[in-house]
């Protein structure tokens, strides 16, 4: 038997190991150590939590927090508004009235009246688009620089430290502008979003074209590194944490996922017969995918590695949004005005209503990131 | 895994290569899928690194690092199988057809992911059904109730 299981082919056994290698190397290289924390400690923050979770359950804001999921419009008994965030970090969102930074104890900015936003590496600034300019920003709103052009979107910041680079599409096409707002120039004349930076060294840009095509290119040398067979409008692009895998959520006779490895082949791809996938998003440290489906008029939210729906309920769920830390998971329900917050096992829910009106908008908002605590 | 506690990169790609091949092979016949096993078992030794400092190296790491592989293996199976997900490799030009499946891995196919983790751990990783039981916190009869049937199901398809 044991011979029998070890002689078993399995494709691309050799390749999967060494780009298994590559990343355990780099994931090893760029490792912590992490303190050891004293067993007391442990005890200590067990039974604090304990007490606040029970604190918690006799309160009517902490009924919301260990709510459970029902088969209705919305979780039941959301809290009224959104006071606070379940985890670190800030959430970017655009509405009706502009962009808005909503910060971890539910504290809310509006920037100023754009349409498209998205994060700077580590959470410094903020890219914003507006009809004929594209702006960058301080979080609490002070402009650091304008660049005037034609019909701007899908704007996306990538860098390092020292270096940085923000994507976007006007009507020329995509182009490419320095983090200080110099060097404006066209990469693709008449390329369109959606946009992903590769979250590596290097400034190389996925996007897909008009014929339905992924293509990533070298936005340096302006090298064409991989190109797609056409397969149907793509919708989002998101690389994983690590750049192993570029997902592709496409619009096809059903939505689907198309994944990618770095250098171009098909790695796997899904279809969810039953349904339509509304949304996906990479769970960051790892290459698993939280999705929502719509199966008829019911929204099915899944959790990596949790075998029953986290969500459930009519309507369909527009975006998610994994947190910093990876621990929560920020699922946007337009049908039942609400954004629910799931934590990764998917055991607990806490979720905040009336949305659109908190962020002065008719239509439901869009989150655009949730971003990291700036880092000094 | 005392030399890659201490930092040295050529002591863990030796404990990587040592480990990986059974892991990845492992998390496939669970799975049944080349993709998501080269995702398991990257994850795992990504899990095993983070943890690299905290490790006990009283305990074996092999052992360690197949129950969780084999362990995301099953899940990922099940949480598949809920999702109603079926695979584009068929339905994506240009993408690498399958091969006919080989005799004991198509027989394996026809098991319960459950089944299949058990047949795994006992003949291919070498774990006793009370290792099995452990590690996939189960029973010690469910483990050799599983290994009967799976045997026997396997026996009738070879």
């Amino acid at each position: 038997m044991r011979i029998d299981l070890e002689r078993i082919p399995i494709p691309g056994q050799h390749e999967a190991q060494a780009r298994t290698w590559s990343i355990v190397a780099r994931a090893f290289h760029e490792r912590r150590p992490s303190p050891h924390r004293s067993p007391w400690l442990r005890v200590a923050v067990v039974a604090i939590a304990a007490a606040l979770i029970g604190a918690a359950a006799l309160s009517a804001p902490g009924r919301a927090v260990l709510d459970e999921v029902r088969e209705v419009v919305g979780v039941e008994r959301a809290q009224p508004a959104l006071f606070s965030l379940p985890a670190p970090g800030r959430v970017l969102v655009s509405s009706d009235a502009g962009v808005w930074v909503v910060q971890e104890d539910g504290s809310k900015r509006l920037l100023g009246r754009y349409r498209e936003a998205s994060w700077s590496p580590f959470g410094r600034f903020v890219v914003a688009a507006r009809e004929n300019e594209l702006v960058a920003l301080e979080p609490m709103g002070g402009i650091r620089w304008t660049l005037a052009r034609r019909d701007v979107r899908s704007p996306v910041w990538t860098g390092s430290e020292m270096d940085t680079r923000i994507a976007y599409v006007d009507r020329t096409g995509i182009r490419v502008v320095g983090g200080d707002g110099l060097g404006d120039r066209l990469l693709v004349r008449g390329g369109r979003g959606p946009l992903a930076w590769h979250p590596g060294d290097g400034f190389v840009l996925a996007y897909a074209d008009r014929r339905g095509r992924v293509v990533v290119l070298d936005a340096g040398t302006r090298k064409v590194r991989w190109r797609s067979r056409p397969d149907g409008r793509v919708l989002d692009l998101e690389w994983s944490w690590n750049g192993s895998r570029l997902v592709a959520r496409r619009a096809r006779a059903r939505d689907d996922l198309a994944i990618y490895t770095q250098r171009g082949a098909l790695f796997t791809g899904f279809r969810t017969p039953r349904g339509v996938l509304t949304a996906a998003a990479t769970r960051p440290g790892t290459t698993a995918r939280a999705v929502a489906i719509r199966e008829g008029a019911q929204a099915r939210l899944l959790m990596p590695d949790v075998l029953r729906p986290a969500l459930s309920g009519p309507g369909a769920l527009s975006e998610l949004t994994w947190s910093p830390d990876a621990g929560w998971l920020l699922a946007s329900w337009p049908s039942a005005d609400q954004w629910v917050f799931v934590r990764a096992d998917g055991k607990r829910i806490r979720a905040a209503s009336n949305v659109a009106e908190q962020f002065r908008s008719g239509a439901a908002p869009r989150v655009e990131g949730w971003c990291c605590e700036p880092r000094r | 895994m005392r030399g890659a506690q201490a930092g040295s990169v050529s002591d863990l790609e030796a404990l990587f290569k040592m480990h990986w091949p059974r892991a990845f092979r492992a998390a496939y016949l669970v799975a049944h899928d080349a993709a998501a096993a080269e995702d398991i078992a990257q994850e795992s030794f990504l899990a095993a690194i983070r943890s690299l400092e905290r490790f006990d190296r009283r305990r074996p790491f092999g052992p360690w690092l197949h129950r969780i592989v084999v362990n995301r293996a099953i899940d990922w199976t099940r949480a598949r199988a809920l999702r109603g997900e079926v695979e584009l490799s068929d339905a994506l030009p240009g993408a690498a057809q399958p091969s006919e499946p080989d005799g004991t891995l198509a027989a394996l196919a026809r098991l319960s992911p459950e089944h299949r983790a058990v047949i795994v751990m006992r003949y291919l990783l070498d774990l006793t059904p009370g290792e099995i039981a452990e590690a996939l916190e189960l029973p010690r009869g469910t483990v050799n109730s599983r290994l009967r049937r799976g045997l026997d199901a396997l026996g009738d398809e070879l």
